[in-house]
């Protein structure tokens, strides 16, 4: 009784919903800060996220009458769980995660990838020409960044003998070394997520000056809250994922770290968590900053000629690194 | 709702509509827009879709090509929405009053919050413009919009 207790609050408090509700918004501001000084901007302050979640929520919430209603409005919250699923198999206080499985990295991954089909699903619903338009391109990116990021998280699991994102962190930890032969699925994976979430150079389905507001174009007031929030979340457990699977590391095997008597060793892994994503949050700004968009042929191009070729050279160097190992 | 209305007054998201106007009003409107006057710092953000946007910013008088669309644009637009009309012609038709096509002023198709003057106003001014917007905001003036003249806009 008492563990099913635990668990709710888990999931509601921490890290489930009220932290990454926190924690997105948090970066959202991050992220357009970062954009803002690179362009020497000031940028938006601190609060400005939470204002236009609170704003949106208050707006009138248009459902135009040829949409297909019950996928117009159901669809952005299937989304919404999936992406908030996978924060349960990343560890975030201590080496473990909540509810480790076995092949949790593989959940995760598509997990992630189901706000792509759903942003198709609301293309094809909203009945409009630049909803479906865009929806079309976020289909198409699907196949192109969906390989070069699995083969790089692949490689992080072949190394570590784990498909469990906790072991893969634990491994990362034990043999920090490691962490240099994932340097280049570190890269493509970074760039993948870029192209995951839909950010410029590889915005191609959000494309403001061709097709309006993309997917997005005919929601207004909750359900576009509700996506904007997607975003955050998704590129939270996405970076998240990321520091677990290539920057793994928290520092129990160092023993425990205790002040006044007091453990305070998974205060300092949380605090190694919140910093690891936060760096690759300004990693992803700084991509967004230096870039501008390129053409959906040009994203498929490169993701398949450099990026999933990258990958399966990371795959291969992490076979190699295996057998070198065990012989 | 004080939360609400701080967060309305935080974040007005805006839609650049040009109903036929010279492109100078509206190069006013995008210099706003860049760094040297980064509007983002008050939360405004330009939005491709009328859908997601606060405030319409309507530069030019309305064309009769323009009207059927400047009005759907406008009923697109989700509530609380506000029209933020720019240069002189998007307040009274300007130089092209009086013109075959068009109509005097935007203020006769669908109801303005604010005006702003210029031809083409500043980007400080439009500023100033987007901060009576917010006033207003504030004010919970959702009431006092200036209506729609009737008989300019039948003809
Ligand atoms: S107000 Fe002046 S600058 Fe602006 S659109 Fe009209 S004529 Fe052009």
């Amino acid at each position: 009784m008492m563990d099913s207790l635990a668990a709710v609050l888990y999931l509601i408090l921490f890290p489930g919903f009220v932290f990454l509700l926190v924690f997105g918004l948090f970066c959202e501001w991050v992220d357009r800060k970062v954009y803002a000084r690179l362009q020497n901007r000031v940028g938006p302050p601190l609060f400005q996220p939470f204002a236009d979640l609170i704003k949106l929520l208050g707006k009138e919430d248009i459902i135009p009458k040829n949409v297909d209603s019950i996928l117009f409005q159901y669809t952005p919250l299937i989304a919404f769980a999936a992406v908030m699923t996978p924060i349960i198999f990343i560890p975030i206080w201590s080496a473990t995660a909540l509810f480790p499985l076995q092949g949790d990295l593989i959940i995760a991954l598509y997990l992630l990838s189901i706000p792509a089909l759903a942003l198709f699903v609301i293309g094809w619903s909203s009945v409009s020409l630049y909803p479906l338009l865009g929806g079309f391109r976020a289909a198409t990116m699907l196949f192109g960044y969906e390989v070069p990021f699995i083969l790089a998280c692949l490689s992080c699991g072949i190394i570590a003998g784990s498909w469990r994102i906790s072991d893969i962190t634990a491994y990362l930890e034990m043999y920090p070394a490691s962490m240099l032969i994932v340097i280049p699925g570190f890269v493509i994976a970074l760039l993948a997520l870029e192209a995951k979430l839909e950010r410029t150079p590889f915005d191609i389905p959000q494309a403001e000056t061709e097709i309006v507001g993309g997917v997005l174009t005919e929601y207004s007031g909750k359900k576009l809250a509700v996506m904007r929030l997607m975003d955050d979340i998704r590129m939270v457990v996405g970076s998240s994922l990321i520091a677990a699977v290539f920057l793994g590391g928290f520092i129990v095997s160092y023993g425990s770290i205790s002040w006044a008597g007091t453990d305070l060793t998974n205060v300092i892994n949380f605090l190694l968590y919140i910093a690891k994503s936060l760096m690759i949050v300004f990693l992803l700004a700084v991509i967004r900053t230096l870039f501008a968009r390129i053409r959906i042929d040009q994203m498929l191009d490169f993701s398949w000629k450099y990026l999933a070729m990258g990958g399966i050279f990371q795959l291969f160097i992490a076979v190699m690194y295996i057998g070198i190992l065990h012989g | 709702m004080d939360l609400l209305k701080w967060a309305r007054m935080k974040s007005p998201w805006i839609c650049h509509f040009n109903t036929g106007g010279c492109n100078a009003c509206d190069i006013e409107v995008v210099a706003v827009l860049t760094p040297r006057f980064d509007v983002e710092r008050f939360g405004v953000l330009l939005k491709g879709s009328p859908r997601h946007a606060d405030v319409l910013v309507v530069t030019g008088p309305v064309t009769q090509q323009s009207e059927a669309r400047l009005k759907r644009v406008y009923e697109q637009m989700a509530e609380p929405k506000f029209v933020l009309a720019v240069g002189v012609c998007t307040c009274s038709g300007g130089v092209f009053h009086g013109c075959y096509n068009a109509r005097g002023g935007v203020d006769t198709v669908i109801p303005v919050d604010v005006y702003i003057g210029g031809c083409p106003p500043r980007p400080s001014e439009i500023i100033d413009g987007v901060v009576h917007v917010l006033n207003k905001i504030a004010g919970g003036g959702l009431a006092e919009k200036s209506s729609v003249n009737e008989g300019q806009a039948v003809q």
